[in-house]
């Protein structure tokens, strides 16, 4: 006995949320307890949905911080891997979600705190290497409005994927699924020891050595 | 309350250069003096006891400052320029003044005292009297027989006494709205400073908080539809009596009870999600990294970034490729237009110099004897083109001027030409001007 409202596969399949909520997992987005109905249908259907999209060699991934995600252990059904601006920005984010500041503000958090932060964090060199590894030359004010175009940019694809909700042009909403980007820290071993089992677990992908990022337009990986 | 146009009202603002600058001496004196005025029951302050207390602030707020009495003159004088005190007395310089806190002064040090959040019991207590007070209201419409009795009875105390207790109303609830930004605050703080520890007292103060909303959106619900009826009941009243300025005024505390009724609801909402992001973020942030180690661990991991880098993968499910349907290739015909020589070749036309004309005309009429003006344009203007009338008339004034010697009397007289023009006559006498 499952307690799941869903007898077989056919009813969790014909139900009205699948259709939507198919498509987003699909396109790699995170489905959270904000997404609402969405996300009771995921709860409800999870047993008969897991065995589904193994299928299609796919894991359907449940994360006690409160949302699912469609992880491809297989190139059957298309996968990417998160370009260094996105990663850069979404491990920002995440460092924001466990700031108790943020809190005060329900979660919000502007483009200019998260600059801030980078900047705190990062030299403006590394910062443009990482966001524009192509310019070998740069300009301060030229590499300033780069980072913050570059960072505009993956502000929206991180809104795409579930991991934020883009409020309007200079404010984001955090989700739980940022936490994804503080995998590698969360528990207790090493680190590179965490990495590995990610890496072996097919959630990750390691980079050694300098970024050498192509857009993200050019990471699909087709099947 | 007067509803004048918001352009204008900031526009003569901002004529007006109107601003406020207050140091906390300056707040801390008038705090002074209105706590003084309240507890003496005094409605003026004499000259000596502005500066004596303006001295006793001093010593509190800037212990050991130069010149306290100097000092004190100059705060009255900026205060009095900046309309935070006004001198009741209208002496003059016969003797020293009497001054009052003003309208502007009070409300600023209300502000920082006064605790006037919205509580159960003010609310309760205020929809009680708008209750009372609108149900008397009613009363007085249903045997209101006159504009001045609808004024005096009903327009009054909707604009004053209801308008006041729904304001009141309104004023506590953006003092609620501070507290609830205090306690966002004051969570932030005690996370910030004790994490795991803060636990519980972060809990507390979420909760009490909703409860108070809960409690208040409910009284405010039923309370305002109560509210809404009797007005609509005064309103139809006001209809039925073609009383359009009471209908007006009742409209408008219609919508000003609507206002407040939706901020409750529109609060709770937002506390609601406020609640609950917090709530995710005491369990699965607080609670699951007691020692607060993740934060600089994620840190460790940022700032390691250019040595050692991972990527995230997910799921990049191709988009469907839709083929479109068969269908048998249409030949549309190209757009085009007819090809045809739009070039006109030009053609010889007589000469048109209508001025010239004219005076030869002219010259002859006055030649053959015409007598005054309206005979002779009479006599030319038929055979000018009836468009070009009104024109052709005063060329042949222009030329009779100058090819004849005119007189005219004082009262040049008015005579009809053809059907459709009337001129001022002239007397032409033979030949006088070039030819």
């Amino acid at each position: 006995m499952t307690g799941s409202s869903f007898d077989t596969l056919e009813a969790a399949v014909a139900d009205e949320h699948f259709p939507d909520v198919d498509l987003m997992l699909r396109r790699g987005r995170h489905i959270g307890r904000d997404d609402g109905a969405d996300y009771d249908y995921l709860v409800d259907a999870q047993p008969l949905l897991e065995a589904f999209y193994r299928r299609f060699g796919c894991e359907l991934v449940q994360q006690s911080d409160g949302y699912f995600y469609l992880l491809p252990l297989s190139d059957r059904l298309g996968r990417r891997q998160l370009s260094a601006s996105e990663m850069l920005v979404g491990q920002t984010l995440a460092l924001l979600y466990l700031d108790p500041a943020t809190l005060q503000h329900g979660g919000l958090v502007s483009q200019e705190i998260l600059l801030q932060r980078l900047s705190g964090l990062l030299s403006t060199q590394t910062l443009v290497r990482t966001l524009n590894p192509r310019k070998r030359k740069y300009d301060e004010r030229i590499a300033a409005e780069t980072i913050r175009g570059q960072v505009g940019e993956a502000l929206r694809r991180l809104g795409d994927l579930g991991f934020i909700d883009v409020m309007d042009d200079t404010r984001v909403r955090l989700r739980p699924a940022l936490m994804r980007f503080a995998e590698p820290v969360r528990g207790l071993q090493e680190p590179s020891a965490a990495l590995e089992r990610l890496v072996a677990r097919g959630e990750v992908l390691v980079d050694e050595g300098n970024v050498e990022e192509e857009d993200a337009n050019d990471e699909d990986r087709a099947p | 309350m007067t509803q004048s146009d918001p352009s204008r009202v900031i526009a003569s603002l901002a004529r007006d250069q109107v601003n406020v600058d207050l140091k906390t001496v300056d707040l801390c004196f008038l705090a002074g003096l209105h706590l003084r005025a309240e507890k003496a029951a005094l409605a003026s302050f004499d000259e000596d006891v502005l500066i004596d207390m303006f001295e006793q602030i001093c010593d509190v707020v800037e212990p050991g400052a130069e010149n306290p009495r100097k000092r004190a003159t100059h705060a009255i004088q900026r205060l009095r320029d900046q309309r935070m005190l006004a001198r009741v007395d209208g002496a003059g310089v016969v003797r020293s003044g009497e001054y009052t806190l003003t309208r502007l002064a009070a409300a600023i040090v209300e502000y920082f005292l006064a605790d006037e959040a919205l509580t159960r019991e003010s609310l309760t207590l205020l929809t009680g009297t708008l209750r009372a007070q609108l149900a008397e209201v009613l009363a007085s419409a249903r045997k209101a027989n006159g504009e001045d009795r609808w004024r005096r009875d009903v327009i009054g105390p909707l604009r004053v006494t209801v308008s006041d207790l729904v304001a009141g109303i309104e004023r506590r609830q953006r003092g609620l709205d501070t507290q609830q930004e205090e306690v966002q605050a004051e969570i932030a703080t005690l996370l910030s400073a004790d994490w795991f520890s803060a636990v519980a007292r972060c809990q507390a103060l979420l909760d009490t908080t909703t409860d108070t909303l809960q409690e208040l959106n409910e009284v405010l619900l039923r309370d305002a539809h109560h509210f809404v009826a009797l007005l609509q009941e005064i309103q139809t009243l006001a209809t039925s009596a073609s009383e359009t300025e009471a209908e007006e005024t009742i409209q408008r505390v219609i919508e000003h009870v609507d206002r407040i009724a939706a901020w409750g609801a529109a609060r709770q909402r937002a506390w609601s999600e406020y609640y609950q992001y917090v709530h995710r973020y005491l369990r699965d942030v607080v609670r699951l990294d007691p020692d607060r180690a993740l934060s600089q661990r994620l840190r460790d991991q940022l700032a390691a970034w250019p040595s050692r880098h991972f990527h995230l993968l997910i799921a990049r499910a191709p988009s469907i490729r839709l083929l479109r349907q068969i269908e048998s290739r249409v030949e549309r015909p190209a757009v085009a237009r007819i090809r045809i020589d739009r070039d006109i070749e030009p053609v010889w036309v007589d000469t048109e110099n209508m001025l010239a004309e004219i005076e030869t005309a002219v010259a002859k009429a006055i030649h053959d004897g015409a007598r005054t003006l309206a005979d002779l344009t009479s006599a030319i203007l038929p055979m000018v083109p009836h468009s070009m009338h009104y024109l052709a008339t005063g060329h042949m004034a222009d030329a009779v001027a100058r090819l004849a010697v005119v007189c005219a009397e004082y009262e040049r007289p008015w005579r009809p030409v053809l059907e459709t023009l009337e001129i001022e006559d002239w007397i032409t006498s033979g030949s006088g001007g070039a030819p």
